[in-house]
């Protein structure tokens, strides 16, 4: 005698009804399927209407973190020290979310981060760039090159990693970066995030000068923040006095904070 | 949004098909240990030896959307040797995505769960996932140093467990011998890896689960 459950008609329905929940992300179809959520789309231009809905004291605080490839836990506990600091007004994270690109990566990532009480911004990073990671970081986070201006200071996010592109000579888009550093009356200065270094292999040799000498063409760059290279480092490339910060990877289970005020700023290292 | 930087259209390179050509040449080698079983069956028509032993359709399980495949068993059908085509339509991803994946499953254990039903419970696999598109790289991109990413992005590999129950379904009506259900729980090598000293990843979100249908020579 055949049972109910062997009913070709009662199979069929099972495995429709499987189809139906598969559709919310039980299953997985492949490593590359982008599948995001709202709360995981458009999420570099969600906090920035989140920062712009905050007051500012005449301290701007920034958290700065990177590099968190595969050190996921490492990231919760930053993103715990973050929420136990009240002075903190937002948090950048300097590029590599995804080490090794993968959509699911991109989710861990910004499942940490989300926790976060403050606003967050991530630039990419050349491990974010990996087979389809570009799509993934322009579905999750946005445009590769990005600014805001808060507090008289403008943000400018520009996408560094040469190499990802070969050295096609517009990575980074430094006419782009030369637009945004024109003065206006909305800002008096300027500080530029990006992932890879002009100094390292990723970056395109031939457009370091010029990347350089555009960033002092105004005199109003506060200083450039970078990651990629996991440790913290404040120098002056280019013989120049422009101030390259390098800020920690979580790795290392430090991070490293900026505060401006008015006439200065200061940087800080606290661990996690 | 800006899409100044969006990567050309995903084309299919002739190197793209290295992997089938692999496969292929793989089934032309292991096609006579196939040849002791055929023998025994009352095929007179010798192209038949050819055919596969089953045809499989999966739903997910990080190969594919749906991904039709096709394979031979061999030493009592204890181990089997499958090659899938996976696809993954725009409506449950970004971009569509093209995959071939080759799979090894060794089943141990059956037994028989009434008059037609035959239980396959702990079947343990191997498979490697190939899927097409420049992005999908296999070999270091020639402007890259050496071993500046140790991974590639285009193939990698994972294991799995499953379960199958093999029914007559389909066996009186058609040429078929039968139907078999099966689940399988996976993961891969870069998943894993991503999991690894990570408490705060959830083991369930590397686990690549999905289901099928086999229908036996």
């Amino acid at each position: 005698m055949k049972t109910k459950m062997m009913q070709p008609k009662f199979m069929f329905f099972i495995f429709i009804s499987l189809i139906t929940v598969g559709c919310e992300n039980t299953f997985d179809y492949s490593p590359y399927a982008i599948d995001f959520s709202e709360e995981n789309r458009n999420v570099n231009q969600k906090n920035i209407e989140k920062l712009m809905a905050t007051e500012c004291d005449d301290t701007l605080t920034i958290a700065f973190t990177g590099d968190t490839h595969n050190f996921f836990d490492e990231t919760e506990l930053f993103v715990g020290k973050v929420n136990q600091n009240p002075a903190i007004d937002f948090v950048i994270h300097v590029g590599d979310i995804a080490d090794f690109g993968l959509p699911k990566q991109f989710l861990w990532g910004n499942s940490m981060l989300s926790k976060l009480a403050v606003p967050y911004f991530v630039v990419i990073g050349n491990h974010d760039l990996i087979g389809n990671g570009s799509e993934a970081y322009l579905e999750m986070f946005g445009a590769f090159d990005y600014s805001f201006i808060y507090n008289k200071i403008k943000f400018v996010f520009i996408n560094t990693n040469s190499l990802e592109f070969e050295y096609c000579g517009t990575v980074p888009d430094i006419r782009w970066l030369e637009g945004q550093l024109i003065p206006t009356e909305d800002f008096t200065k300027a500080i530029v995030i990006f992932h890879t270094p002009p100094s390292d292999i990723g970056f395109d040799a031939t457009l370091s000068d010029d990347f350089h000498h555009t960033l002092g063409l105004y005199h109003n760059v506060l200083f450039v923040v970078h990651g990629h290279l996991h440790h913290h480092e404040i120098y002056y490339p280019f013989e120049g006095n422009l101030t390259y910060v390098n800020v920690y990877g979580a790795e290392h289970n430090k991070f490293n904070v900026i505060q401006i005020s008015e006439s200065s700023y200061e940087i800080e290292t606290i661990g996690f | 949004m800006s899409s100044k930087y969006q990567k050309a259209p995903m084309k299919l390179k002739p190197s793209d098909f290295k992997i089938l050509v692999v496969i292929f040449f793989l089934l032309l080698c292991v096609i006579p240990w196939t040849l002791g079983q055929t023998r025994q069956r009352t095929d007179s028509v010798k192209y038949k030896r050819f055919l596969p032993d089953y045809v499989k359709m999966q739903f997910a399980g990080g190969i594919g959307f749906l991904s039709p495949g096709v394979g031979y068993s061999f030493f009592k059908q204890r181990f089997e040797v499958s090659c899938f085509y996976g696809y993954v339509p725009e409506f449950v991803s970004a971009d569509d995505l093209h995959s071939v994946s080759l799979q090894l499953t060794a089943k141990f254990f059956r037994f028989n769960a009434g008059k037609n039903i035959e239980v396959v419970p702990l079947n343990i696999g191997w498979f490697i996932h190939h899927t097409f598109g420049h992005e999908y790289w296999i070999k270091l991109p020639s402007y890259y140093p050496d071993e500046y990413y140790w991974w590639s992005p285009g193939r990698n590999s994972g294991v799995f467990v499953g379960g199958e129950v093999k029914t007559r379904f389909l066996g009186n009506k058609t040429p078929a011998s039968g139907t078999a259900f099966y689940v399988r729980v996976g993961s891969r090598g870069l998943y894993i890896a991503s999991k690894f000293g990570n408490a705060s990843i959830p083991l369930s979100d590397i686990i690549e689960f999905g289901f099928g249908v086999s229908v036996y020579r």
